[in-house]
């Protein structure tokens, strides 16, 4: 039975993936200058955190069968609302940061109540909140203004360390724990992941599956306002272009971590492992002298063929969704629920 | 009447958009400035169109923003060279049907997902170009722009390609076995198989299709300024897919056509120009553009939502 | 008469399950030959045989009378097979003109769509069959029997000489199953051989020249149905010219190359002039029962009767082998009155289920049976009347408030909805008790590991272990998990749809064992099943729907014959 084989898949795409990494790693240490620093170690989990943090929640997303194109204008725009609670509305930042959170999570509400309620695509439904969320951040913001000068202790959130490790690698820390427990060892993981194989078989086992589905959107909208934070923190400013194009790299990273885009198999770490792969790519090319000045264009143009040859290699998951896309029309963002 | 009533429906709201602008701001008719507008969006269009053929097929591509560049920037060069200007076209179609096939092939042959392949396939484009072109603009030569004609006829050729396009992809559409076979590909590919269309040759060609008319794009837009952007074309890919599925194609396949797609970029194109006019500050613009787009898909949905009931 | 079709000693094994144990078969041009057979007894595999879908191990398969090796289904279709399924493959998107036109036209890419003509000819197909559809409807928007009628259109475009029709009356309404028996005469007049598959035994001797009854795997018989048939019609059959008629056909237009047909085929439609004054001129329906053509039954088998038939097809004594009820049901647990789902699809339900008590459902496919099961399980909820629990009036909105008023549904359709087929069996057994097996969301994986193998053990599921996909596991294992998956809500009210379709004859007795177990502890049991031996054999008392709603209680030891009356709505002044 072709089943049998699928988890060890997942595993051995993980293990691919680590070494993978490992390789990056020893490949960098050699040819690169500086790579192993603390300074380095910690300058790369700076950069990577506000993606690895859509990526986190990207992921149980994904898990579900469904998608959000979103999450990088909601960025965008958490930034700005947080800007303007703090600077117009005169709110202490903690308090600017704590409301920005909850209307980032109303956001994700928003998604979620068009994709459940109507049962209309994630794709496309994303993809118009992906329009509106970073046109409401411009209008805000009349396309120009930025917001600056903001406190010390806010901006330690970004630039500061503690105990020598880079404060919002912490909040990153706790965020991975938090999703790869509510993943992996929780029932709302569990119920994602029978949501993601068969919408109709979780309603007929009597799973909550619109709550979950509300969930997983809520909490992607939740860390957009988060990432919004620690980005506003780490540059100093928040203006409305702010997270362009992180969501096709959130996605990049969690589909490179083996997650199926339709659905039902994936893991938290292989994510982490797969924004890891793709960060240490990034500034390990920075350090190597050869390609120091295309770093960022080397980068991309090999995570894009990892990609490919992630999937093309992982023919075996690739063949099951082959498979269940005949009883699920479209290929992806199919309405999440039994349409009888 | 009701088969077609999104069809219906968007070139309504695009009336009622143009009536509205007829009276309250009828400098937006004036001929000059709206040809220009018209011109600067016709590439647009015939990237629409070929995107509405993907979506049609049930797949999706959003790579053709990076290929875009790649062929602007091809183009560009080999214009820059001294070549011919119909050699650069033919490089830069043939490129995008090129770019077009690797996408195709991933997707029809390894039976890959569209939405992964393409996302791939967009950031190795685009990290590519930049990677070869270091953010240079390319220096275009004189008789490239409006080639080599006076502006208004330039503009003219223009637009009148992403017409005949335009007809000739809606032609066979409606008319051609083959774009029928689309239909019936991206409505149930397995009772394609049945009636003896090859649901894979056909969703390899759509891709090339895509690439080949990007490639046309590519040039329609070069010769409208004097050097190339080697960022051009960003969104370009997102822009495409609002543009057809607020013309009704829907992301399950097998049903929407090239009216409504046209309607519908119409629409989103007149927005930005009738906010002007109609004196609402421009950073509105992309704000009302995902509100339309939401606006029409919760109209799918309720009005499914009805019909089912 | 020419056999069109001609199937010897075929032999088909699935795995360990033999599906068809030397199956001799034969159509012949011009007759509606019924297949008949309990749910699992071959008849499905034998169709994937015939038009391609599977090979068989052992036998051989003549078409046309040449032996025909490695059909494909795209070999049967061009040799002239066509199979109208209850489910129709259509584009769903496409206007039905386009639907017709993409089977029938040529492949040819670049060719030019000719749309009148195109619609002209499914208007003509469609006027044929007398069907009232507009060529110009989507695919999708069209009912099931409309649909159906559609795929008889290609069929009967591309010249099909052989015509297979799974259940093709399961929903229709009376006036429908009018227009499709027309349809199938004419068919059968034009020289196509019918297979005509059907658990309505009135629709059989309606329509049918000849029964073959297959019985777990195994051809019982074929017999002549022939019996009062009407000699106006034998007559009027008998008219028709049995020279075959050259010309083109009236569908066709000759769109398809004459060199893809067979060189035996039967020209189809060639009395369409005879055809059609059939209905218009001798007036359809009543006066004429029939029209059967030539070919008289094999004069050494005398036609068979209705009750010998029931008997052919369930063959063995019921009650032996059937767990036998013991004691006296309990209080009345479950109590629906005027319960109604427009929505839904079912109207006027009454009914009380008592602890310890199995109800059966019995029933046509499509009467309404699974969509009361849905309804109560809270996935298309109640509009109308009321649901009481233990005597206490319950609102179920969701299948969630259906499991915490302890109703658990075993869904039909096993492999979409009853198992995750990915998942692992322990995570499926455990999918309906999260909030009792895991306290505030926390997976134990010890306690479901413990739990999952204790079900397995109790159900007697033969499994590589609990970490195996369920889609590993045989149909009736997969339904053994599906089960157990309930049993572990503790339900009060178990509602089991159609539990044994599908599933080998050893699973099926260890299955009716854990019902009436269940039953014995106490719990009220629904038990919706097409298999009427089952139902019969099983229910402490039987329900009949018909049409969306209940329309007799019958009490345990009812004759099968009984319940398939009142289940046709014999006895209620309808044919």
């Amino acid at each position: 039975m072709s089943f049998r084989f699928q988890k060890t898949a997942v595993l051995r795409h993980e293990t691919v993936l680590l070494l993978v990494l490992v390789l990056e790693v020893v490949f960098f240490q050699l040819a690169g200058r500086n790579f192993g620093t603390v300074d380095n170690v910690a300058n790369i989990v700076r950069h990577s955190v506000e993606i690895g943090l859509l990526a986190l929640v990207m992921m149980p997303v994904i898990l579900t069968g469904g998608i959000d194109l979103s999450v990088g204008s909601l960025l965008g725009l958490c930034a700005v609302l947080f800007g303007k609670l703090w600077r117009d509305a005169g709110l202490p930042w903690e308090l600017a940061a704590l409301a920005t959170l909850g209307l980032g999570a109303l956001a994700g509400g928003f998604n979620a109540a068009l994709i459940t309620g109507l049962r209309l695509p994630p794709l496309i439904v994303t993809l118009g909140t992906y329009s509106l969320f970073r046109g409401l951040a411009e209008a805000i913001t009349h396309g120009t203004d930025a917001f600056t000068r903001f406190p010390e202790r806010f901006l330690f959130l970004g630039t500061g360390r503690i105990a020598g490790v880079p404060t919002q690698a912490w909040i990153f820390v706790a965020v991975g724990v938090a999703v790869w427990l509510l993943v992996h060892r929780t029932t709302f993981g569990r119920s994602w992941r029978a949501i993601g194989f068969s919408p109709e078989g979780a309603r007929y086992a009597g799973l909550p599956v619109t709550r979950r589905l509300v969930l997983a959107y809520m909490l992607a909208g939740l860390m957009a306002a988060l990432a919004a934070i620690t980005y506003t923190a780490r540059f100093g400013t928040a203006k409305a272009d702010a997270g362009t194009g992180y969501e096709l790299a959130a996605i990049t990273a969690v589909v490179l971590g083996g997650t199926s885009i339709f659905g039902g198999v994936g893991s938290v770490h292989g994510t982490l492992l797969g924004v890891a792969a793709i960060a240490v790519l990034t500034n390990g090319l920075s350090r190597v002298p050869a390609t120091m000045s295309n770093a960022a264009e080397l980068s991309g143009l090999l995570t894009g063929a990892l990609l490919i040859v992630a999937l093309a290699g992982g023919a075996l998951p690739g063949r099951i969704g082959a498979r269940r896309r005949k009883e699920h029309p479209p290929a992806v963002g199919a309405p999440v629920s039994d349409p009888a | 009447m009701k088969r077609h009533f999104r069809e219906f429906s968007v070139t309504g709201a695009l009336l009622l958009l143009l009536v509205s602008l007829a009276i309250f701001a009828p400098n937006f008719f004036e001929p000059q400035p709206l040809l220009s507008r018209l011109t600067a969006a016709a590439p647009k269009l015939v990237v629409a169109c070929g995107i509405a053929l993907v979506i049609l097929s049930r797949q999706i591509d959003i790579s053709v923003g990076s290929l875009f560049a790649v062929c602007s920037l091809s183009a560009g060069l080999l214009a820059a060279a001294k070549l011919s200007l119909p050699v650069a076209v033919l490089a830069s179609v043939g490129l995008g049907a090129v770019g077009g096939a690797l996408n195709g092939a991933l997707v029809a042959v390894l039976r890959l997902p569209s939405i992964v392949v393409t996302l791939a396939t967009m950031v190795m484009w685009r990290e590519g170009l930049r990677l070869a072109q270091q953010g240079v603009f390319v220096n275009l030569p004189d008789g490239v722009q409006w080639f080599g004609l006076p502006m208004a006829a330039g503009q003219g050729i223009v637009c009148g390609l992403a017409l005949v396009v335009l007809l000739a992809l809606a032609y066979a559409l409606r008319f051609l076995a083959v774009g029928r076979f689309v239909y019936a590909v991206g409505s149930d590919a397995e009772a394609a198989r049945l009636a003896g269309i090859r649901p894979r040759l056909v969703t390899f060609g759509v891709f090339i299709l895509l690439g080949a008319l990007t490639g046309l794009a590519a040039v329609m837009n070069l010769v409208q300024s004097p050097q190339v952007d080697p960022s051009t074309g960003r969104m370009l890919e997102l822009e495409a897919i609002a543009a057809v599925v607020v013309g009704g194609v829907a992301v399950s396949g097998g049903r929407g056509n090239l009216w409504g797609v046209l309607a519908g970029f119409l629409l989103l194109a007149c927005i930005t120009p009738a906010l002007t006019y109609l004196d609402v500050k421009p950073y509105w613009d992309k704000a009302i553009q995902g509100a339309v787009i939401l606006l029409a898909v919760v109209a799918d949905g309720v009005r499914r939502r009805k019909l089912n009931r | 008469m020419s056999a069109v079709l001609q199937l010897t000693s075929v032999t088909k094994s699935f795995g360990a399950v033999r599906a068809l144990k030397g199956v001799s078969f034969e159509l012949r041009a011009g007759e509606v030959h019924a297949l008949l057979g309990e749910n699992g007894a071959g008849k499905s595999t034998l169709i994937k045989i015939i038009t391609g879908a599977h090979q068989p191990d052992g036998g051989t398969l003549e078409i046309g009378g040449q032996q025909v090796a490695q059909l494909t289904p795209q070999a049967a279709h061009r040799l002239g097979i066509a199979c109208i399924y209850q489910q129709p493959a259509l584009f769903p998107d496409l206007t039905v003109s386009e639907n017709i036109g993409l089977r029938l036209e040529s492949v040819s890419v670049l060719r030019r769509v000719n749309w009148s003509a195109r619609r002209e000819r499914a208007a003509q197909l469609l006027q044929r069959l007398g069907a009232d559809i507009s060529p110009d409807a989507e695919a999708g928007s069209l009912s099931m029997p409309e649909q159906q009628l559609v795929e008889i259109a290609c069929a009967l475009g591309a010249g099909a000489r052989i015509v297979i029709m799974d259940e093709p009356t399961a929903s229709l309404t009376q006036k429908e199953q009018h227009r499709l028996f027309t349809v199938v005469r004419e068919l059968r007049a034009s020289g196509v051989g019918v297979i005509y598959i059907s658990h309505r035994l009135e629709e059989i001797f309606a329509l049918a020249d000849r029964v073959t009854v297959l019985r777990d795997g195994e051809s019982v018989g074929t017999r002549n149905i022939g019996a009062g048939q009407s000699a106006v019609a034998r007559c009027m059959a008998n008219e028709r010219p049995e020279s075959p008629h050259p010309g083109p056909l009236p569908g066709g237009e000759g769109e398809r190359q004459p060199a893809t047909r067979p060189a035996v085929r039967v020209p189809f439609a060639e009395p369409l002039t005879t055809i059609l004054p059939l209905p218009s001129g001798e007036g359809r329906g009543e006066g004429v029962r029939d029209s059967r053509p030539a070919g008289p039954p094999n004069p050494s088998t005398p036609p068979i009767t209705e009750s010998e038939l029931i008997r052919l097809m369930v063959g063995r004594e019921v009650s032996s082998i059937y767990p036998a009820a013991e004691g006296e049901p309990g209080e009345v647990v479950l109590a629906l009155s005027d319960l109604g789902c427009t929505a839904g699809g079912v109207r006027h339900i009454t009914l009380d289920v008592r602890a310890g008590e199995i109800v059966g459902l019995a029933g046509l496919v499509g009467a309404g049976r699974t969509e009361l099961a849905r309804v109560l399980f809270g996935l298309t909820p109640a509009d109308s009347g009321e649901i009481h629990l233990n005597g206490h009036s319950v609102s179920i909105r969701s299948p969630q408030e259906a499991v915490a008023h302890g109703i658990a549904y075993v869904p039909e359709d096993r492999r979409r909805h009853g198992v995750i087929l990915e998942m692992p069996i322990a995570h499926n057994l455990t999918m309906a008790i999260h909030p009792r097996l895991f306290p505030g969301t926390w997976l134990r994986f010890g306690a479901e590991r413990s739990h999952a193998l204790e079900s397995m053990r109790d159900l007697a599921v033969k499994a590589a272990g609990p970490d195996a996909p369920g889609g590993s596991l045989s149909g009736g294992n997969q339904q053994k998990v599906a089960l157990a998956r309930w049993l572990a809500t503790k339900p009060r009210v178990l509602i089991l749809d159609e539990p044994t379709q599908g599933v080998d004859v050893g699973a099926k007795s260890e299955i009716h064992k854990i019902i009436r177990r269940l039953a014995q502890q106490g719990m009220a049991v629904l038990l919706i099943s097409s298999d009427l031996p089952e139902v019969l054999g099983m229910s402490d008392r039987i329900a009949v729907m018909r049409g969306a709603e209940i329309v007799a209680m019958m009490p345990r030891g009812t004759e099968a014959h009984a319940v398939m009356a009142a289940a046709l709505g014999q006895g209620r002044g309808e044919s």
